[in-house]
């Protein structure tokens, strides 16, 4: 290629370039290139949240799920709850007993 | 987004509710099904695990110790008074005070002598095992001998005849 270049062709190059028009650049041209390179690179949270969410919603949406999920929360509660509730009982019933047989002033 | 958000956060909090209603709801009414009436000696038969002629004879030996209990406790307090009256008459602490102190803890002595001793006759009633255990919590919780952990917490005022 380079042996086939000569001053007349660079001239020629030279001619050609400068008889092409050029057009003129919009405003922040380079700005907003960049900013669809990085708009084009960035991940995507909102759409995957979004899908992510839906289906969760839809899930949480769905009669026989949701009747399941809470009778065992009720259940669950309910039981904790008698649980804890023996214990205070019986704790209470325990403080009673030594209330009455070892008043606070002999203590 | 908002309408799904809206959803999942009130699935939660609906989930959150229900555990929480039926946790608290079952736990009062447990509290209230289970409680003792004063003066129930049901707690010493459940944890001790005490049959009828076990717990006829304890609650005999428990009478007899609550009256000279509640004698004792009103000299506790004569005692406690005396000390008060003699210690406001003076900003020093005068010989009749300290014989007032010294009796107050004398008749204390008393107290906690006889109290010992019921625990140590309504465990011999007992059965060996359960007995022992008896003593030793007894003990534990009216003598403080595991420091302030072993005392139970009540949440009434305390002994019916105790005096301030």
């Amino acid at each position: 290629m380079k042996e086939n270049m000569n001053p007349d062709d660079a001239k020629l190059g030279a001619l050609l370039r400068a008889s092409r028009a050029a057009p003129a650049l919009p405003p922040r041209f380079q700005e907003n290139v960049w900013r669809r390179i990085e708009d084009a690179e960035a991940p995507v949270p909102s759409s995957s949240g979004l899908s992510w969410l839906d289906a969760l919603a839809a899930l949480v949406l769905r009669p026989r799920l949701a009747l399941a999920t809470a009778a065992v929360l009720v259940v669950a509660g309910a039981l904790l709850g008698v649980r804890e509730g023996t214990l205070a009982a019986n704790q209470a019933a325990q403080a009673q007993y030594l209330d009455a047989v070892a008043p606070v002033a002999l203590r | 987004m908002n309408r799904s958000l809206a959803i999942v956060l009130g699935a939660l909090a609906l989930g959150v509710a229900l555990f929480c209603g039926s946790y608290l709801v079952s736990q009062r009414l447990c509290q209230v099904c289970v409680a003792q009436p004063a003066g129930s000696l049901d707690w010493l038969r459940k944890e001790f695990k005490l049959n009828d002629i076990e717990m006829a004879r304890i609650q005999k030996l428990h009478a007899d110790y609550l009256s000279q209990c509640n004698m004792l406790c009103q000299m506790v307090t004569a005692k406690k008074q005396a000390v008060a009256a003699a210690l406001n008459t003076t900003t020093n602490v005068s010989p009749v005070a300290e014989q007032k102190l010294a009796e107050l803890a004398a008749c204390r002595a008393q107290c906690q002598s006889r109290m010992l001793q019921y625990f140590v006759e309504v465990s011999q009633i007992m059965p060996p095992a359960e007995g022992r255990r008896y003593l030793v919590e007894m003990q534990n919780f009216t003598l403080d001998f595991q420091g302030e952990n072993a005392q139970p917490r009540s949440e009434s005022a305390g002994h019916e005849h105790h005096q301030p």
